[in-house]
């Protein structure tokens, strides 16, 4: 039992960043109808500036300076290069983003060096009895983190004036142009959320060990958790993020004593096989909205 | 074919619907088409080998383009799962033409039209075993479980080393063995480089032709219908299911076709190649060279092919970036951010792709000194 | 189109065919009667130090950019600058100078471009001084059997015994892995051995090593791969934890392996890590795993780490005033001596062609590496069997140290790698 919790937290852990890489995702595909391949750079270039920041400022400092250092970057993309293609169609626009990454991690990369750097988080690999079982602080934090932010999305979007103008364009831009909503803030104003809540995924993932080179590949893991969720739901990217990160954690413990015919590692590719499986039985995810057609 | 008589002096007045829908319909394309065709047999001549391979790999990438192209550019299906019908191919293609005795399976069989079929064929299958899949999906929905294909096939290909040989070992490619002659080995009339380049252009020539002549059919009024309006295409009598899994099985053919060429001009791959990057440089193949145009595919895939090519002779008038590799700026940092602006920029100016600029050019000259 | 039209145009074609440039030169006599072909210049090298020289063009493709091993592929880069600036400064060979900086090119760690990157140099460069990386040297290997080109792996796996052209150094990662069970048993006195390890050559060899060694001493062995990337570690991990093995060999990058030991430990894990020299970073002693990995780390290398006293590290030093320490300088640099070698053969040869450099390293029976190396290493002439170079070290990790590191264990060789029939590459 204690193995199956220790499990579980971890694979909330885990899952509680691919929620908040999932959100990104789903915020910019909501106002913008685009999938954005640039939140991979924008969370290695988080990182990397916490890293450089945690000394001075202290870490948390460093994670607040970086997440809106990043969603300014985020916002200036947007607006130089992706403003030009509103309307266009969106597989181009994707195509973009794809440049816009391959860019802005060429540029971080070259301020990565040659040893891996450090981001200064207080929790370390310390562990902490949770429930009978021994945990890791650090993905406590992490799930702590991610209901708040969750939480404050929520509210954000409910409750505030430029998040109903959000919805609204997203609802129907046309619409919601018409009312006076500007869209091109809207834009803007959703790629920035977005580049901030990567910073703040990038760092998370790099409390374990640190940040190289490599750490951008982890945003990929948001893809099949915001299939699952359902492309238009914020609720549902968060649950697609946890389930993500449950059913690899889950599969890493057991698949060796249960199914050891499908391969090592299988659990790294689990998520998309589950995505499979959603989609056949609700082609539009847990939570998508069904798409009604008209001639 | 006994076609319309054409009225002296007006080569542009159709007098049938035959003629507007010929192959190639107008005395510029003609003149223009075999322009092109002459001076491509040409290139072995005149250039030198490390580009004629770069061509080459260029060709095979245009008949996998084209393939994209059918089921993304056509029948408006947006896959992200074309580098795992590629490995398909790559992996038929290999096993069969393989050594028996290697290390990794292999049946012998050399002939390169048989193992060229066999993984289109192959390849098809997996489409059509796909395609009910995607039947049901829609934007970017299809376009990211086509993509879990594609990490699931890399699983499968990672583990299954009997056959692929396991990543970071990989295998030898698919042996190109034509009327006895190996292509892949030089003989004393023509090196390797200039005989894969000309096969890779006689093929893509073919498939080219072939997909020009699918796309101008009723099949491919049906795709665009398709894409266009699936509902409105349902309501006027096109059966959505049999052309969405029929523009699949096109579409993976042609996948499994390129994936067994592809690695030839290496000589060998290994599983860790068929990943993400290479679908996603398929659809940018076709996007940048414009969706839904055959000339459009192979110009994109020549244009996605050339381009690293193209950065990395870039730095050279641009005195100021240091070759050192430790440098604040390096020469191949500048050549990998060179590689992602030229995308953005290219896409930004013109987002219907170079046969968009293309269209431009041939409308400015056809109506030149009155063109504004 | 008129038939006369398409002679015409074919015919002109034709004249313009006779630009196209060919691959191979035809050997020819340079200075101080060396015959050379390809690669080989009687013009001064572009940073010449003696104007009056010619030029020797050695290759370098490597990861530079955005691949995962660029934070040794620089510093191994840089290295074999200073490597053969430092043979020019004394004086070149055989009145040549050697250039290392023209024809750097970037593989991205893929064997496509590195194909392609170099199908374009081969016609300009002698040999090559780096070839980063198994995978993609593997996509050359056939093309430089082809045009007898000698190049100097930057990569440790067992199959390079088997090439010719390949100028491997120290112990490859099957012998290293051997050597590290072997220490482990005497020293540590352990019963069972996991190797945790990256798919492909790199761990996969290693993991062939370890399985060698554990079955000879009578161990219990576990074999488990895992992928690159900090969050896919679980099931390594998990592994490791439920199994407990005595020993961990790994070989992945240096942060997966600083979550799989921090992990592990964070769990409760108490035996023991050894990995190998790409698993190593100094980084990684100021990360959160720093504790674990400093109680229950250890890394073997094929030869000593940056701030050691030997002639050659000396030099190494000297050569590269102001970087910051990492051993993927020392490794680039005791790479390059068996070429510095085998050119100084050839050119002692009077023939500097790409046949007679290949020829000159099936003389070579040892190599100087300055002290580097312990004295019979780089033999290049005898069997893959007698060849082997069987002796490694052991470090653990040291805040102190420059790299992180201190020695352990001077070069040794473990009773497993001395028996050890090298007839095949360790991973087939």
């Amino acid at each position: 039992m204690d193995e199956f919790l220790q499990s579980l937290i971890r694979g909330l852990g885990t899952g509680s960043i691919y929620a908040l890489l999932a959100l990104g995702f789903v915020i910019i595909y909501k106002s913008t109808q685009v999938i954005s391949f640039a939140q991979p750079a924008f969370m290695l270039a988080g990182a990397v500036l916490v890293s450089y920041l945690s000394p001075a400022v202290t870490f948390v400092g460093a994670v607040v300076v970086a997440a809106v250092v990043i969603a300014v970057l985020a916002l200036g993309v947007e607006r130089t290069v992706l403003r030009p293609m509103v309307g266009k169609p969106v597989f181009v626009v994707a195509i973009i983003t794809i440049g816009v990454d391959v860019v802005v991690r060429v540029v971080t990369n070259a301020f990565i060096g040659l040893d891996v750097r450090q981001v200064g988080d207080p929790w370390g690999l310390n562990t902490v009895n949770f429930l009978g079982a021994e945990v890791q602080q650090r993905y406590l934090v992490m799930i702590a983190t991610t209901a708040v932010v969750t939480a404050a999305l929520f509210l954000f979007f409910r409750y505030s004036r430029i998040g109903l103008a959000m919805r609204a364009v997203a609802y129907d831009q046309e619409v919601a142009l018409a009312q006076g909503v500007s869209v091109g803030s809207v834009f803007a104003l959703s790629w920035a959320l977005a580049g901030g809540l990567a910073a703040l995924a990038g760092v998370f993932v790099a409390t374990g060990a640190g940040v190289d080179q490599q750490l951008w590949i982890v945003a990929l893991k948001a893809l099949p958790a915001i299939i699952i969720g359902g492309l238009e739901s914020l609720g549902g990217a968060v649950v697609g993020g946890l389930t993500v990160g449950v059913v690899e954690s889950l599969f890493g413990t057991y698949q060796n004593d249960f199914a050891p015919w499908l391969g090592p590692n299988f659990g790294l590719v689990a998520p998309y096989a589950l995505m499979l499986l959603v989609l056949l039985v609700r082609p539009y995810g847990l939570f998508g909205k069904k798409e009604v057609e008209r001639l | 074919m006994k076609g319309p008589k054409t009225i002296k002096g007006r080569p542009e007045l159709y007098t049938s619907y035959g003629q507007d829908m010929a192959f190639l319909n107008t005395r510029p394309k003609r003149v223009s088409v075999s322009g092109l065709v002459v001076i491509a047999l040409l290139m072995p001549f005149m250039i030198t080998d490390d580009l004629l391979q770069l061509l080459a790999t260029g060709f095979v990438a245009a008949i996998g383009a084209i393939g994209l192209n059918i089921v993304t550019g056509y029948a408006g299906q947006v896959s992200l799962g074309h580098a795992f019908f590629l490995a398909i191919g790559a992996y038929t293609g290999a096993a069969l033409s393989g050594s028996e005795t290697g290390r990794v399976i292999g049946f012998g069989v050399t002939s390169l039209p048989i193992w060229l079929l066999a993984s289109g064929l192959v390849a098809a299958f997996f489409g059509v075993l796909v395609a009910p899949v995607a039947v049901r999906l829609r934007g970017l929905y299809l376009a990211i479980v086509t993509l879990g294909l594609v990490f699931l096939g890399e699983h499968v290909f990672k583990e299954w080393t009997s056959l692929t040989g396991g990543p970071g070992i990989g295998r030898p490619a698919a042996v190109p063995e034509l009327f006895g002659v190996r292509l892949d080995q030089s003989n004393s009339v023509f090196t390797a480089a200039q005989m894969l380049y000309l096969l890779m252009f006689v093929l893509l020539v073919i498939f080219g032709v072939l997909a020009r002549n699918l796309v101008r059919s009723r099949v491919g009024r049906a795709f665009a219908a398709v894409r266009d309006r699936d509902l409105a295409a349902s309501v006027i009598g096109v059966d959505l299911t049999r052309y969405k899994v029929l523009a699949f099985a096109v579409s993976s053919f042609y996948a499994g076709v390129a994936g067994a060429l592809l690695f030839v001009v290496n000589g060998f791959f290994d599983p860790g190649s068929f990943n993400l990057l290479l679908s996603v440089q398929y659809i940018a193949m076709v996007l940048i060279g414009g969706a839904g145009t055959i000339s459009g595919a192979i110009m994109g895939a020549l244009f996605i092919t050339l381009l690293p090519r193209i950065t990395r002779e870039l730095p050279t008038v641009l005195p100021f970036i240091s070759g050192d590799a430790t440098g604040v700026i390096t020469v191949f940092q500048v050549e990998a951010v060179l590689y992602g602006v030229l995308i953005i920029v290219f896409l930004i100016v013109e987002p219907r792709g170079l046969f968009g600029i293309w269209v431009r050019v041939r409308n400015y000259w056809r109506t030149w000194p009155f063109s504004y | 189109m008129s038939g006369k039209r398409v002679a015409v145009i074919f015919v002109g074609a034709l004249a313009l065919a006779s630009c196209r440039g060919s691959d191979g030169a035809a050997p020819q006599e340079g200075a101080g009667g060396i015959k050379v072909d390809v690669g080989v210049t009687s013009e001064a090298c572009p940073n010449a130090v003696d104007k009056a020289k010619g030029c020797i063009y050695l290759g370098t493709i490597s990861d530079l950019t955005e691949g995962p091993f660029k934070t040794l592929a620089v510093p191994i880069t840089d290295s074999q600058k200073a490597f053969w600036k430092r043979v020019n400064d004394k004086g070149g060979i055989g009145g040549y100078e050697v250039d290392v900086t023209k024809y750097v090119k970037d593989n991205k760690y893929n064997p496509q471009i590195h194909n392609q990157v170099y199908q374009e140099i081969k016609g300009n460069v002698l040999a090559l001084t780096q070839t980063l990386g198994s995978p993609t040297t593997a996509a050359i290997l056939p093309d430089m059997k082809n045009t007898q080109m000698v190049a100097v792996p930057a990569s440790w796996t067992s199959l390079w015994g088997f090439e010719d052209g390949v100028l491997e150094s120290g112990a490859n990662y099957c012998v290293e892995s051997m050597n590290t069970v072997d220490y482990a048993v005497e020293k540590m006195g352990v019963k069972s051995v996991m190797a945790v390890h990256n798919a492909g050559d790199y761990g996969d060899d290693a993991a062939a090593g370890a399985k060698i060694a554990a079955e000879k001493r009578g161990l219990t062995f576990e074999n488990v791969t895992t992928q690159a990337g900090q969050d896919n570690q679980g099931g390594a991990i998990d592994a490791v934890v439920s199994k407990k093995p005595d020993l961990v060999v790994l070989t992945t990058g240096p942060t997966d392996a600083a979550v799989i030991i921090g992990q592990a430990a964070a769990r409760g894990f108490k035996g023991r890590f050894i990995g190998t020299s790409p698993t190593w970073n100094p980084g990684l002693l100021k990360s959160p795993a720093a504790p674990a990995i400093k109680a229950l780390y250890m890394q073997s290398a094929p030869w000593k780490s940056w701030s050691t006293e030997s002639v050659g590290h000396t030099a190494m030093r000297a050569a590269l005033p102001g970087v910051t320490p990492n051993d993927g300088y020392t490794a680039g640099w005791v790479w390059a001596y068996p070429l510095k070698a085998a050119l100084e053969k050839a050119a002692a040869n009077k023939d500097l062609t790409r046949a007679g450099v290949l020829n000159a390293v099936k003389q070579l029976t040892s190599v100087d590496y300055e002290g580097m190396l312990p004295s019979g290493a780089g033999n290049f002439s005898a069997s893959p069997q007698d060849a082997l170079f069987r002796q490694s070290t052991l470090y653990q990790p040291d805040d102190a140290s420059p790299t992180g590191v201190t020695l352990v264990e001077d070069f040794f060789t473990g009773s497993t790698a001395k028996d050890f029939k090298f007839e095949k590459p360790c991973y087939q």
